[in-house]
């Protein structure tokens, strides 16, 4: 081959890879305003981001997959664990990892910027990427869908829905912070009260109270204490 | 060595040393928290995500240093005349340096949690990589530009214009240009990312790869005594390669963040041919020594050129095509599969690119060409075994945690209790490789003429 022709090869081939990146990254912004539906990009959410970023929360935890690996992704956490769980984690990671292999730095968040970051993750969690990440799309669908397309009882599709298996666990699958629902030996009403307001029953329970109605936290109550009925 | 302002790589090359020391140690620190329960207050006060943004911003300043100091050790030889200027070129050194310790000093203070209401002015930029607070990335930029200027005003007042020094030229000011999308604060977490990869990707598989071929072809003309212009021949062809599968596969960081579909096939479709160039790369490197012109006089340093050229190839190319796929990366992006690539691909592209240019360069510095390499090869040797062993402990990880997590559904730390031997066994080959280090690190500063 002539050095000219190298040359070339070298001059053409960047030049289109170029252009492509240049030109789909024009094409990028104009759709990205809709599938990141940034005109809900509220002085709050952009606060809340400013809050990610003041504490370094991305160099332990992934955002839309990116950061480090060291702690769950963020991505859809809105959906994982509702804002109470993302604040209860946040203002008080000592207690809600007490017993978990991982610590979590606690740093002095005021009420104000706990807001702002649950804010920005509900805004990232409904950025359109292509339904990743795939251990999180389960939290999506609704409670109906599980209740009538696999048959699940009311109470477990909650289970599954309202987050509970982010601190608690149903056969050996879900967090470590709470107990099992196996091992919990209480009674519907017991249960039910608990899930509707922990400090009322142990005035030092970590367990923020779970934004459920009374109806929905009986169904939950029922399936947990037949569970433990069912093993015996 | 034919100029005397080519001894300035050498400080250059020492400070990088010390860095890449401190760099392992911060892995081993990580590994370590990975794989054992820390206390509270030691969290509090010195977490995971400072030691990770030490462990990744050292990873980056030495390589940098590495890669400023073989410039200055190349320009003055190509532009057959001195350097510009040497105190410049001492003056950038200690800016730099002043950059590293301030950013240390700075990201540990915010790591302890205390904070300053403003992104211009927190101690942490809180963006993985460019971790170092924005007013600190002004002093870069000095610093950037002094090193620009001094090489570029050598070129030019040299009686020389070659292919090698254009592409090097070209790639510097390309990587300076690329450091600025880093610097403004974006409000929307999708359009941060996107420019994001336009430094980290546009530089690793981008610059990165156009100062390192350069800087790498330079090394091999001198080494082999091989046609500079048969060379410079190649170098067009790999280069045009890289950046034509390089550029437009910045699209393989766009699956899942919030841009338009057309990504899956773009970034799909160029980064699977990424590894097409490297391979290039290692049959022209052995093709080279095959037909050299003469006798290989520092055959250490050819180990570590040849050596380096496969492990590019294994952990960029291949560790990189195994999950490129929007089908596969679906299930292993963000997770240890991604660990694993990481560690292969900068240690086989650029940690042993930096150690071949300093086993080139420093002999000669030093003034003799002939030395003693029996410490060198096992440094060698004993980093490439143990580097490969936590490439392959943290794919064990990456394996288990695709399949636990994302395939399975179970709960993030329910999988990562799955994968602590693992992460055990990062420790233990880790401290191999920080002996290897070690090795390779005290020889290269105490190089001594063979008996």
């Amino acid at each position: 081959m002539e050095f000219k022709a190298a040359k070339w090869i070298f001059i053409i081939g960047t030049s289109i890879s170029a252009m492509i990146l240049l030109g789909l990254t024009i094409d990028t912004h104009r759709q990205v305003t809709a599938l990141t539906h940034a005109d809900q990009l509220t002085p709050q959410v952009i606060a809340g981001k400013a809050v990610w970023e003041k504490y370094n929360c991305n160099d332990c935890h992934t955002i839309l997959g990116f950061g480090g690996y060291y702690a769950p992704d963020m991505t859809k956490a809105y959906w994982r664990l509702g804002a109470e769980g993302i604040k209860v984690r946040v203002l008080g990671p000592d207690k809600v990892f007490a017993n978990s292999m991982r610590k979590m730095p606690k740093y002095d968040l005021t009420e104000e910027e706990v807001k702002n970051l649950i804010a920005f993750l509900k805004w990232v969690s409904e950025i359109e990427n292509n339904n990743w990440p795939p251990q999180d799309q389960k939290y999506k669908p609704g409670v109906n869908i599980l209740v009538a397309g696999v048959g699940m009882s009311k109470g477990a599709a909650l289970i599954k829905e309202a987050g509970c298996l982010a601190c608690h666990s149903l056969g050996g699958v879900g967090g470590l912070q709470g107990p099992e629902f196996e091992q919990v030996k209480r009674d519907k009403d017991y249960i039910k009260n608990y899930i509707l307001d922990p400090r009322s029953i142990n005035p030092d329970a970590t367990m923020p109270a779970q934004r459920v109605s009374e109806e929905e936290a009986e169904a939950i109550a029922e399936y947990i204490a037949n569970l433990k009925e069912g093993r015996k | 060595m034919k100029y005397e302002s080519q001894k300035i790589a050498y400080p250059y090359f020492v400070v990088a040393l010390l860095l890449f020391v401190l760099q392992v140690v911060m892995g081993l620190w990580l590994a370590t928290n990975y794989a054992f329960t820390l206390p509270q207050w030691l969290v509090n006060v010195f977490p995971f995500s400072t030691a990770r943004a030490f462990h990744t911003n050292l990873l980056v300043l030495w390589s940098l240093l590495g890669f400023m100091g073989a410039t200055y050790y190349m320009i003055p030889e190509e532009s057959k005349r001195e350097l510009y200027s040497k105190k410049l070129a001492y003056i950038q050194l200690a800016a730099l340096v002043l950059v590293g310790v301030t950013a240390l000093v700075t990201i540990f203070i915010n790591g302890m949690g205390i904070t300053i209401d403003n992104p211009w002015f927190n101690f942490n930029q809180g963006r993985p990589l460019l971790e170092i607070p924005r007013w600190l990335d002004l002093l870069v930029v000095v610093g950037a530009l002094i090193f620009l200027f001094n090489v570029g005003m050598t070129i030019l007042k040299g009686e020389h214009w070659t292919v090698t020094q254009a592409m090097l030229l070209t790639g510097l000011i390309t990587l300076s240009l690329l450091y600025l999308f880093g610097i403004p604060v974006y409000e929307n977490e999708t359009i941060d990312w996107y420019y994001w990869w336009w430094v980290i990707h546009l530089w690793v598989e981008g610059a990165w790869e156009l100062v390192v071929a350069s800087l790498t072809a330079f090394a091999l003309i001198k080494l082999t005594g091989v046609n500079k212009e048969v060379v410079e021949k190649w170098l067009y062809i790999e280069i045009g390669l890289f950046l034509f599968t390089g550029i437009a596969g910045t699209g393989h960081h766009y699956y899942w963040l919030g841009a338009p579909r057309y990504w899956l096939y773009v970034g799909g479709v160029f980064s699977a041919l990424e590894p097409l160039p490297i391979l290039l790369m290692v049959i022209d490197v052995f093709k080279w020594t095959r037909e050299r012109k003469m006798e290989l006089v520092n055959p250490l340093a050819w180990t570590y050129m040849g050596g380096g050229a496969l492990y590019h190839f294994i952990g960029a190319g291949i560790w990189g095509f195994m999950h490129t796929l929007p089908q596969i990366n679906y299930y292993t992006h963000g997770s240890q599969v991604t660990v694993a690539h990481g560690h292969l691909a900068f240690f086989g592209a650029y940690a042993l690119f930096n150690l071949m240019f300093f086993y080139f360069a420093i002999p000669e510095i030093k003034g003799y060409r002939i030395y003693d390499d029996s410490r060198g090869k096992l440094g060698f040797w004993i980093m490439i075994f143990s580097m490969t062993g936590i490439g392959l402990a943290f794919s064990g990880a990456g394996i288990l945690q695709t399949y636990l997590e994302r395939v399975l559904g179970l709960g993030y730390m329910t999988a990562q209790a799955q994968m602590q031997f693992w992460f055990k066994a990062v420790i233990g080959i880790g401290i191999v490789f920080f002996i290897g280090v070690l090795r390779t690190v005290t020889d290269l500063l105490t190089l001594r003429p063979k008996m």
